[in-house]
């Protein structure tokens, strides 16, 4: 035997050896992964909840997965939702696609027109559950559904509502925030005046949403044509037009100048500016309680949000996410799908996730179990979203935005609106240049979509 | 014996590369070597393409493929999920060009690639310099300032970025107290300066581990005669040291802009995510931002063959450089 083929057999043998080793190796995992879940199917699904927000999403999974032996929902938490879009987005075009994602408000026409998902009704109906698509609170289906039925499930619906710490505006003479901006800023400024907190108000991360978004909403101002998008691809934005959108920005401007409005900035959540009792007031979604109840240690309320003096306010948008089914898949991970959405459609689910979370009972039937319980006697400010909601009757301007690649136009819109922040831009320069490269996305996006 | 059987063994391995038989048997081979190669090479071709095929393996999927999905996605636009894609020529690297945002970023980057390199250097020098003056704890002297190397680049940069955080970083109140205005999210200049501060900090620990060996392999006789000569430290630092380390340094300034312009992605993520309004926005986060946030993959990937070219212009005058100007011969 030469040299040259003796160590060729010697190499042979360890790599026999070695992937004999692999494969005992990989088979004991494999078995020991079976002793705990009885071959179960497993239906992955990516979230965008975080800090309280997943533990309390990792109960409703236990729960699910508790309640049958069938399927196992595996959920990922992906950051948030822009993160969570992104990766499901480059997962989508190699095929390693979850079964569910959560996609926020912002991107169901991104979603919608994407060619990527299965309509929930159709899936619903396909594995025989049956939804009545017609029991979800106004405000929901105006934004979700599409010829009387919704692409996909209505999860964690939201609205930003008004926080505020409630020693701090006693402690300055007030009973309550006031209704309107105008008299909110006289709060604030005094309460800054008498040094009763450090700063009166922490600019949540998505205030694009919460005072900008919902601001126009509230006011009735137009953000967009074409109904806010709701009309057609052909849609513009407007918004930079409206002499209200533009004062609200020179007047975060002149708050942050004060040191009355306080941006946390890296390394810190603007949720911790407030719960720890660094700024008295707050302007975030609903679903905040669910940190603000577990963090606070003072006594805290919530209100609806303000609006300008002399007007009539009018329903805010709603905002959270669903959750939306992808194509390529197999039958049976879409039968557990189905299985895991009709548990989410179920009241009692409902009720369970809008008390723990602070998001709003999407269905008329969980809204109603809720109060018959009166629950929101004890909890008055976990019905505040659920009537600025359905606050009136909504217009053009206030059923909510349906924006294709929304994410990219608010991305700059806030790059924009930073520029007012630094002193770059006046308020009107920095709307304007926000519209102006918006419409570019628009624009591409009806390109793109025009021919579907 | 022994031995001879070893060398016998080790006669195959050597032929088949050429190695001149001396090497492993002790005597000259009688075969003549073949005109027009160099002593040195494979007579199959195969065992030639197996060694190098790791390698070539690792370019394909981390050069050429991605190379060539960015090039045919530069000049589309395209539906993030893949459906719809129309050509659209040579208008992504138009619109880039047209946009100040875009010329923003690139001026920043250069700002910050130029700022940091400069800085690093002068730091590494300065601490290499004094390796030699510590007598005490230069074992500790020397983990401290390697230390930073250990750290990822994110962990450090939510570090940096909670430390001067102006409203409960303790660096910042600080700044505060000595009355200085110090608010990286409203202030352009201190967020540049933050992520200017942060990459050195990452970065001083390679140029300085270099810039030590480097300064070891002066001659000790040369800094001696010097001494004797009554040169001060410094003057010996700056008449015989620098200019005998100077193709290190030239090395570092090149190995430096590269870490400027394409690795400090994590700190500028986690410490200003760009903010405020685009201020440290750097090219490379930019390609990231747009392409796998904002999902706009026909301009991100037109971005990120500018950058190709970018890196690719770095390589070349690297070489030219060293080819031609620097002298590694101590």
């Amino acid at each position: 035997m030469t040299a040259k083929s003796s160590i060729g057999a010697r190499m042979g043998r360890t790599i026999r050896s070695f992937a004999a080793g692999a494969a005992l190796v990989t088979l004991g995992l494999a078995n020991a992964g079976d002793a705990g879940a009885a071959d179960r199917i497993k239906i992955e699904w990516w979230n965008a909840a975080g800090g309280r927000l997943a533990e309390i999403t990792n109960k409703l999974i236990a729960d699910f997965n508790a309640s049958q032996d069938k399927y196992e929902v595996v959920g990922i938490g992906k950051g948030n939702y822009e993160e969570t879009m992104a990766a499901m987005v480059a997962a989508y075009r190699v095929h390693q696609q979850p079964v569910l994602i959560q996609a926020a408000e912002r991107g169901f026409l991104t979603m919608y027109n994407s060619g990527a998902v299965i309509p929930v009704p159709e899936l619903m109906e396909k594995e025989g559950y049956k939804i009545d698509w017609n029991d979800f609170l106004a405000p929901v289906a105006g934004f979700y559904l599409v010829d009387g039925k919704p692409a996909a499930m209505p999860f964690n619906s939201s609205t930003p509502i008004f926080w505020y710490n409630a020693d701090h505006f006693k402690a300055a003479g007030f009973d309550k925030p006031g209704e309107t901006w105008q008299e909110l800023d006289k709060q604030l400024g005094a309460i800054k005046e008498k040094g009763v907190s450090k700063c009166q108000m922490a600019l949540a991360n998505d205030f694009y949403w919460s005072l900008i978004e919902n601001y126009a909403a509230i006011q009735d101002q137009p953000y967009g044509t074409k109904a806010n998008g709701f009309g057609g691809l052909d849609t513009e934005f407007i918004f930079n037009k409206s002499p209200l959108v533009v004062g609200q920005v020179t007047r975060l401007k002149t708050w942050l100048d004060a040191g009355i409005l306080q941006i946390a900035g890296q390394g810190l959540s603007p949720d911790q500016l407030f719960t720890s009792g660094t700024c008295s007031t707050y302007v975030a979604s609903t679903a905040a309680h669910a940190a603000v109840e577990s963090g606070a240690k003072f006594n805290w309320s919530a209100t609806f949000l303000p609006h300008e003096e002399g007007i009539e306010p009018k329903n805010s948008t709603i905002g959270g996410g669903a959750l939306w089914v992808l194509k390529g898949k197999s039958e049976e991970e879409y039968a557990g799908a189905a299985a895991f959405l009709n548990f989410l459609a179920s009241p009692k689910t409902q009720v369970w996730w809008s008390k723990q979370t602070g998001y709003v009972p999407v269905t008329n039937a969980a809204y109603e179990q809720a109060k018959s319980e009166g629950y929101f006697k004890d909890h008055p400010t976990r019905e505040i979203a659920i009537l600025q909601l359905t606050r009136g009757t909504p217009t053009d301007n206030s059923r909510g935005f349906r924006f294709g690649n929304h994410n990219q136009s608010m991305a700059l819109l806030v790059e924009e609106i930073q520029g007012v922040w630094t002193g770059q831009k006046t308020p009107q320069q920095a709307l304007d240049a926000a519209a102006a490269r918006g419409n570019q996305i628009l624009r591409q996006y009806e390109q793109l979509h025009a021919a579907k | 014996m022994q031995q001879s059987r070893t060398f016998g063994k080790m006669g195959g391995a050597a032929r088949r590369l050429r190695i001149p038989d001396i090497l492993s048997t002790g005597r000259r081979s009688a075969q003549p070597s073949e005109p027009g190669l160099k002593s040195a090479h494979f007579n199959k071709p195969w065992l030639a393409f197996g060694l190098v095929a790791p390698q070539l393996l690792i370019l394909l999927f981390f050069f050429f493929i991605p190379s060539y999905k960015a090039l045919s996605l530069a000049f589309v636009q395209v539906d993030p999920f893949g459906g719809t894609q129309i050509f659209v020529g040579l208008e992504n690297f138009y619109n880039l060009f047209a946009s100040p945002e875009y010329r923003g970023s690139a001026l920043f980057t250069l700002w910050f690639a130029v700022a940091q390199n400069a800085a690093t250097l002068l730091l590494a020098g300065l601490f290499a310099f004094a390796t030699d003056f510590v007598i005490r704890g230069r074992g500790i002297y020397k983990s401290i300032i390697l230390l930073p190397y250990a750290i990822a680049p994110v962990i450090s940069g939510v570090i940096w970025a909670f430390l001067f955080n102006p409203a409960v970083g303790p660096i910042a109140q600080f700044l505060h107290e000595l009355g200085l205005e110090w608010d990286p999210n409203r202030r352009p200049f201190d967020a540049q300066l933050l992520v200017t501060i942060a990459s050195v900090w990452k970065n001083v620990c390679y140029d300085y581990i270099f810039l030590v060996a480097a300064l070891l392999a002066v001659p000790v006789s040369l800094l001696e005669a010097a001494k004797l000569d009554g040169a001060r430290p410094v003057r010996r630092f700056f008449t015989i040291s620098l200019p005998l380390i100077s193709p290190t340094i030239f090395f570092l300034v090149v190995m430096n802009f590269v870490y400027g312009l394409f690795e400090t992605f994590g700190i500028i993520d986690a410490v200003t995510r760009g903010g405020p309004a685009g201020a440290t926005n750097s090219l490379v986060y930019k390609v990231y931002q747009d392409g796998f946030v904002q999902l706009d993959l026909g301009s991100s990937a037109a971005q990120s063959v500018l950058l190709m070219l970018i890196a690719i212009l770095f390589t070349i005058v690297q070489f030219r450089a060293l080819e031609r100007k620097v002298n590694y011969q101590v």
